[in-house]
């Protein structure tokens, strides 16, 4: 049995909603001590915002916060208070790592910011994560993932041609930035153990995405051409669409769609062969990507004709049966019953006191001799005070109850 | 060549990974995750088949200096790596990259599932030659499962991780983002996961393989309503406005469940959700503060404090077409304003409202030119800005975390140097090898 690869790995996790606590995850999932502080009289927004269990909105059982935060410890502490951030300046010599996603310079007028943390831990790697990063003009600017797909370029790209954009679902940028957050840091850590030397990185959810539009962004610098959404055309393949299907028992029309797309002549003989037999599929009209994208408008209308009478299961068995790239749109329902996500234990349930078990996605990556997975379900509010103020830190219990009786373990 | 480029690094230098091999097998599926490798200064040996990679063809494109199409995809994420030619269906090809994979630290690739071990060359099969190699592999549904020999593209994969589904207006397609993005999630967390098992590696010595599924990556754009199913929360991902039906009042002030958050203005549009109740009902105070100072909201509103306006609405004191009145006075009120002159005012104001930015408004901020964000690169004599860092140190380090980009290589740029170093070939044998079609 290996190691997991975190063993011995301490991070202070002060981050909240998506974007910085998707960060401790992954660190807790492979064997990293994560302490989530977090305060009820400053609820995260995603205990707010779901799933909840029966639909029913409580702050200490949402599903999104579960999932961004299984496996960690749970202090509660009041930071707005002087006496709460002392306790993060005692944890500070623990830890190899902070996280954290405040506002920048709220760490600083804090008496938190890096110089200050860094004389405690000099060897100490921070991570702040912000919507624009800690500095330049636009530094202070608020908001959530939705305005950072904005600033990216992302709210524009998903639309119908020459319409008002739908834009992505949810806050976009909050899925991209922790995701080449923790490579940096991982990164920062390795030569930290090579150097001896910490570091405070400065990570922007924006920068992050725009990583994402690369081309588009090279294409604007090289041609002014302005990138705008197709609706789910594609300049690679024709068809290349979401279809509309038959109503199911449990499954409104309205929910009901199947993606497919042909990425080659062969495909699309497939797929012509697969909804209206060998005539269709041997349709010289047809034969070629570029004749196929002049008679898009016909072929979808033929391909959302024959998938208006299927559901899209049937649909996604079909197609796959001739080898044609195709799969149900899929909706949690879908996602909680799909094979393939089953086979590969994507969704994992932990002991929780109150949901009784909190089902969580497992890691994005499944390592073949260390495999990652969350160890507890993520903490109710102060749900490790304990632990961590007497067995980490070493306080006394006439601390603690100093501390509970100022109100700063809430 | 840029000034970038003119302060070539010596290899080993600078860049956090900079002591590390990376050999990227992948096609377009998969090349961002060793180009963001190569940002931190891993050396990235691209291995292309002697045709080029597939990545040299795709949209979009421009004209290069010779004014042949030039793939602005690939020389996006093509850069930082170096190239080399390598027919791995060929018996000599294999035969090359075990040579090659003895002095590698990471292989990255994303064939279907089996294509690798048909040409021996699995992860089983070269860890043997290389205990400590670290081999991730980038597939649609994994490497095994029920669907692992599916056919898949960026759009199916997608509609399977689930972000599809919910990306639709009332009525309307389910629409993907029109710049693909489900591989490029996969492949960031390609690089992630080859960086988790190199911290298990540096306990041990040993390598691993690292499995993604771009399915499950692309469940994490689904902000966890992948879940409400297995806790029971009927209708969650939809939200009241894709149903057109009253539902309970999102609060969380994110905008991740509204669709009506587009507002036309002067010059474009900017993405704003009036966000109600105890977390951010205080910023939608803010720009209404703002409405009244100008004169451009009727009294009853500019009194309105949007923290406890849920209360009202759902005591029947405020009803829709009240609310419907309200947006009426702010679309009025945005319209005549530019972009620019809305994002400084939601800046000072605090106000949750931001450009909706095309990539020239992106090229064009001030804002990227005062962090230094892009980076130039001149590609085929073409002079293009490019994404550069995805992180800055902000206090004084000895070494820097990210190098300066090269341009991406030419097909076979790098034969010589790569077959020469890394598997001691004379130039006589390279261009054997040239001349049977291996490279």
């Amino acid at each position: 049995m290996r190691d997991a690869p975190f063993t011995d790995l301490k991070v202070l996790d002060l981050s909240w909603v998506v974007a910085g606590p998707l960060i401790g995850r992954v660190l807790a999932d492979y064997g990293a001590t994560v302490i989530r502080v977090e305060s009820s009289k400053r609820v995260d927004t995603a205990r707010v915002m779901g799933p909840f269990p029966g639909g029913k909105p409580d702050v200490q059982q949402s599903a999104l916060f579960e999932n961004c935060n299984a496996g960690k410890l749970g202090l509660s502490l009041d930071l707005s208070k002087e006496q709460g951030r002392s306790v993060i300046r005692d944890l500070v010599p623990w830890a190899d790592v902070v996280v954290e996603s405040f506002s920048p310079g709220h760490m600083k007028r804090w008496g938190l910011g890096y110089e200050t943390l860094q004389a405690i831990k000099p060897d100490l790697i921070m991570v702040s994560t912000s919507l624009m990063g800690q500095t330049g003009p636009y530094a202070s600017f608020a908001g959530f993932g939705n305005i950072g797909a904005a600033l990216a370029g992302f709210q524009l790209l998903a639309g119908e041609r020459d319409a008002m954009p739908t834009g992505p679902y949810g806050p976009f940028t909050d899925f991209i930035g922790p995701r080449f957050g923790l490579l940096a840091l991982l990164a920062a850590l390795d030569q930290r153990r090579r150097t001896g030397q910490g570091c405070w990185l400065d990570v922007s959810q924006a920068e992050a995405g725009m990583q994402l539009l690369a081309p588009q962004l090279a294409d604007f610098s090289a041609s002014a051409t302005i990138a705008l959404p197709d609706g789910n055309r594609d300049p690679h393949m024709a068809p290349h669409g979401v279809f509309a299907c038959r109503a199911t028992a449990g499954v409104a029309a309205e929910d009901a769609w199947v993606a497919i797309a042909a990425r080659n002549d062969r495909d699309w003989h497939a797929l012509a062969s697969a909804i209206a037999g060998p005539e269709l599929a041997s349709d010289a009209r047809y034969a070629t990507l570029r004749l196929r994208q002049q008679a898009e408008d016909e072929i979808e209308k033929l391909i959302a004709d024959w998938t208006a009478q299927r559901s899209p299961h049937e649909v996604q068995a079909l197609l796959q049966a001739h080898g044609v790239p195709a799969h149900v749109a899929s909706a949690s329902a879908d996602m909680v019953s799909d094979p393939q996500l089953m086979a590969r234990q994507h969704f994992v349930r932990l002991e929780h006191p109150l949901m009784g078990t909190s089902p969580v996605e497992t890691s994005r990556y499944r390592l073949s001799d260390t495999p990652g997975v969350p160890v507890r379900a993520a903490p109710t509010f102060g749900r490790d005070n304990l632990f961590v103020l007497r067995d980490i830190l070493g306080y006394d219990q006439a601390r603690i109850t100093e501390l509970e009786s100022a109100g700063v373990l809430v | 060549m840029t000034s970038n480029h003119a302060k070539a690094r010596p290899v080993g230098q600078a860049g956090w990974l900079a002591p590390y091999r990376v050999l990227d097998l992948t096609d377009h599926r998969g090349a961002l995750a060793g180009q963001m490798l190569a940002k931190l200064g891993a050396d990235v040996i691209l291995v292309e088949p002697p045709a080029g990679s597939d990545a040299r063809r795709m949209a979009p494109f421009a004209s290069n200096a010779q004014g042949e199409p030039l793939s602005l995809f690939w020389s996006a994420y093509g850069a930082g790596k170096r190239g080399i030619t390598c027919d791995l269906d060929s018996a000599e090809g294999q035969a090359l990259l075990r040579r090659l994979v003895a002095s590698a630290d990471f292989l990255i690739e994303s064939e279907d599932p089996q294509v690798m071990s048909q040409r021996g060359l699995d992860h089983a099969q070269l860890r043997e030659i290389n205990p400590a190699l670290i081999h991730v592999s980038i597939t649609a549904f994994g490497s095994d499962g029920p669907k692992a020999g599916w056919a898949a593209t960026d759009l199916t994969a997608w509609a399977s991780g689930g972000p599809l589904l919910p990306t639709r207006d009332p009525g309307k397609t389910p629409l993907r983002i029109a710049v693909p993005q489900a591989y490029l999630h996969a492949s960031a967390d390609a690089a992630g996961g080859a960086m988790v098992a190199h911290f298990a590696r540096l306990r041990d010595g040993l390598g691993q393989h690292v499995d993604i599924s771009v399915q499950q990556s692309a469940a994490q754009s689904t902000l966890s309503s992948i879940l409400s199913a297995a806790v029971g929360h009927a209708d969650y991902s939809i939200g009241q406005d894709a149903r057109n039906a009253k539902k309970p009042l999102d609060l969380s002030g994110s905008g991740a469940r509204t669709r009506r958050s587009k507002w036309l203005v002067q010059d474009g549009l900017v993405e704003m959700h009036l966000a109600m109740g105890p977390a951010s009902g205080r910023f939608t105070n803010n720009l209404f503060a703002w409405l009244k100072e100008a004169g451009a909201c009727s009294a009853e509103f500019a009194e309105w404090d949007w923290v406890a306006l849920p209360q009202r609405i759902e005591s029947g004191e405020v009803d829709d077409s009240l609310l419907e009145t309200a947006r009426e006075q702010v679309a009025a009120f945005v319209a005549t304003r530019t972009k620019r002159e809305l994002m400084d005012e939601a800046h000072r104001r605090k106000i949750l409202m931001a450009p909706i930015m095309t990539v020239q408004d992106i090229a064009h901020s001030p804002h990227h030119a005062a962090r230094g964000f892009f980076q130039p690169v001149e590609h085929e004599g073409l002079p293009l800005q490019l994404p550069g860092p995805f992180a800055f140190a902000m206090n004084p380090v000895a070494v820097q975390p990210f190098v300066a980009i090269r341009p991406a290589p030419t097909v076979g740029q790098d034969n010589m140097a790569v077959y020469g170093e890394l598997c001691g070939l004379s130039s006589n044998e390279i261009a054997a090898l040239a001349a049977k079609g291996v490279i």
